[in-house]
């Protein structure tokens, strides 16, 4: 078994990893141990200097307050969720059914197009900025929540469909077999045969794509103007002041926003697991 | 999908049904909150007193703005739009998007008391070819923020020369504080001290011509403002590491006492005193005079409104621009906002030394100039600033920063 149990490695490997597991563990817990304690902090205490300290105050609800009165938070997390589901919905249903057909027919261009999509991952997105906003600007879609949504589709697509093709290239081929012995249509295989026995997969993909759109920034402050669809994650500059960069408001809204993620995360934690390292060994 | 027609016919219709009555479209970049507030405020009230009016009024995002209004002025023109006092407004008055409201300033009685009058120190920022564009509703003051404690503590009195500034600055330093604390990361602080020793070196008229881009930045008068900046930077009176820090973090060895000013807005003094100076250990100086008998002018940018050349509403807008400039309303706005009126006969909320300080301070000001990243256009002001910076952290290399700024001048002002 590759890698091997810390168990089975020699005794001064496993004292080494005891001593240094909780050494960068903390190191990697410090930034969010930072936000924790500025959410409860007040401005005074961040101007003064006070970072890592004891606070002078204890303001987590009256910052909660603020940030849930002050700016239309509800709404932005709100758009959030009308951003992230339809996603979510789109990127898996299509990349089922590429993923479908580039794994189970074998027609000339196959090879080529599955490499489009894996291509497509590569391309890195900042190249893109220009003129996906241009596009969504000429299409009427611009500041709207569907061109955002349509556009996350089309990139999620990408990886969805590598991640799908290769999950249902490693079901057995007799399964489907057997079913058009007995007249089953092509739909019908796929709907009846394929998608039932894909549902670690769909799962896992859903679970990952939810994270991904829901903590994307770049593109809610290409694609978005208004308050009207802004989603949470770019929603929150709008917690700063006219003057002022409201570390502490920023902070507490930095958590209620990262609440959904986490919640999901909990509740389909193997599908997450499952999800990170199906697509890599199979196929 | 259904809903969202239905809801859309009745937005047209609603809109269709009150462009009949007297509807004044105004437009505004006021998305952050106390701005916000002043304008539902003041909209509200002009609404109550004007019923045969109603108001339409579209929040715009603060930074969208400065592109949108390009594009409304010409395509669909509000009433009135909102916008900035000094050279921020002479490409629309050039390119004639901005109507002339000088029977305004001329006080054709619709006014209590003489506009003009009330004005006057504002009436520069707004005057271009000799005529007004638009109407000042609120500004704030600049100035040097210190520690009177530590000034007390080391025997400094408010300096009020160049020279008392100066030796100020050395006793601090020799007492182991750091005279005057800024941030430079986001480079505009810098700009703030340029302003105010070309302003006190030079005078408001020639700041203005260098804004312009009338003179270059090569001319000896310039250099005599770097002259003058090189006998703060050159002894280290200045935060070290500046260039690491934003304004705000420049507040953290103020509040510390381990630095005794800052030049700074007046918007400072809300978060140092939420970070627990007050009043007694707080103060407020105008920035000192360095050439004797130049006049006065303070920084102080102005938030104004406008008639759109296009609007299709002028009578209206002008009642709203009357009503702006009248001292109760300025009043109140200002006080929503905590900002200066420029009414002179606009008071302020009791009890604030420093909007007293700055009301005092402004009233009798020469005249007002509106930042370096205002009067100067946006590509000169950029690279000005970031030459500004660089000068702060390595002073020995102004001769080149100076020739550097001259050829973007140049290619700028084309």
């Amino acid at each position: 078994m590759f890698p091997t149990p810390i168990h089975q490695r020699p005794i001064i490997n496993q004292y080494i990893y005891k001593v240094f597991l909780p050494i960068s563990l903390i190191i990697w817990l410090i930034p969010i141990f930072g936000i924790l304690m500025t959410s409860i902090r007040g401005l005074g205490d961040i101007t003064a200097g006070n970072m890592w300290g004891t606070p002078s105050e204890f303001l987590l609800f009256s910052n909660l307050y603020d940030v849930f009165t002050n700016t239309p938070m509800i709404k932005y997390t709100l758009n959030s969720f009308k951003v992230t589901i339809p996603t979510m919905l789109g990127a898996v249903a299509l990349s089922c059914m590429t993923g479908f057909a580039l794994a189970r027919y074998k027609f000339k261009t196959n090879l080529i197009i599955f490499f489009i999509f894996i291509a497509g991952n590569f391309v890195p997105f900042q190249i893109l900025m220009i003129p996906v906003r241009d596009l969504t600007f000429k299409i009427g879609l611009y500041n709207t929540i569907t061109g955002l949504v349509l556009f996350h589709v089309a990139f999620q697509t990408g990886f969805c469909t590598l991640f799908m093709r290769n999950f249902i290239k490693a079901l057995p081929q007799e399964l489907i077999e057997a079913a058009r012995m007995d007249g089953a249509s092509e739909f019908k295989i796929f709907w009846k045969i394929i998608l039932p026995l894909t549902r670690p997969a769909i799962a896992a993909l859903c679970v990952l794509i939810f994270t991904f759109i829901w903590n994307d920034y770049f593109w809610a402050t290409v694609l978005i103007q208004g308050d009207h669809a802004m989603p949470i994650t770019a929603g929150l500059k709008s917690l700063n002041g006219q003057w002022i960069t409201a570390y502490h408001l920023l902070s507490t809204g930095s958590i209620v926003a990262a609440i959904p993620p986490v919640i999901m995360f909990f509740l389909m934690q193997k599908h997450f697991i499952a999800g990170l390292t199906l697509g890599a060994t199979k196929g | 999908m259904k809903k969202v027609i239905i809801s859309l016919i009745m937005m047209f219709g609603i809109i269709s049904s009150t462009s009949l009555a007297g509807t004044l479209v105004i437009n505004t970049d006021t998305s952050d909150a106390a701005p916000k507030e002043a304008f539902e405020y003041i909209i509200k009230k002009f609404e109550e007193e004007n019923p045969d009016v109603t108001v339409k009024w579209n929040v715009f995002d603060h930074e969208g703005y400065k592109q949108s209004i390009r594009n409304f002025l010409n395509t669909d023109p509000p009433d009135v739009a909102n916008w900035y006092a000094g050279n921020r407004m002479l490409p629309f008055v050039r390119a004639g998007l901005f109507e002339d409201v000088s029977d305004i300033w001329k006080d054709s009685g619709w006014v209590d008391g003489n506009l003009s009058e009330n004005m006057e120190h504002a009436k520069k920022s707004m005057t271009i070819g000799g005529k007004q564009w638009g109407i000042p509703y609120t500004y704030y003051q600049w100035g040097v923020y210190y520690r009177k404690d530590l000034f007390t503590a080391n025997g400094i009195s408010v300096p009020t020369t160049w020279d008392d500034f100066v030796a100020a600055c050395a006793t601090l330093k020799a007492a182991g504080i750091t005279p005057i604390t800024i941030g430079s990361k986001y480079l505009w602080t810098t700009a703030g001290v340029f302003d105010y020793l070309n302003l006190r070196t030079n005078g408001y008229e020639f700041h203005m011509d260098l804004t312009l881009g009338k003179v270059p930045y090569t001319d000896p008068k310039v250099q005599a403002v770097f002259d003058k900046w090189d006998e703060l930077v050159k002894p280290g009176y200045f935060l070290e590491n500046h260039a690491a820090l934003s304004w705000q973090e420049a507040l953290t060895p103020m509040v510390n006492g381990e630095a005794a000013m800052y030049v700074m807005g007046n918007f400072a003094v809300a978060p140092l005193k939420e970070a627990g100076l007050r009043d007694s250990n707080l103060g407020f100086f105008q920035f000192p005079e360095i050439t004797p008998g130049i006049p006065m002018a303070e920084e102080a940018p102005t938030d104004t409104v406008h008639i759109p050349s296009k609007a299709k509403n002028k009578t209206d807008a002008k009642r709203f621009l009357i009503f702006m400039s009248r001292a109760d309303v300025q009043e109140e706005i200002n006080k929503i906002l905590g900002q200066l009126p420029i009414n002179k006969n606009s008071s302020v909320k009791k009890g604030d030394p420093f909007l007293a300080a700055g009301l005092n301070m402004l009233n009798n000001a020469y005249a007002m100039a509106q930042f370096y990243d205002r009067d100067a256009p946006a590509q000169m002001a950029s690279e000005g600033m970031k030459g500004f910076q660089e000068y702060m952290s390595n002073p020995d290399r102004r001769q080149k920063i100076l020739e550097r700024l001259e050829k973007v001048r140049q290619r700028v002002y084309k």
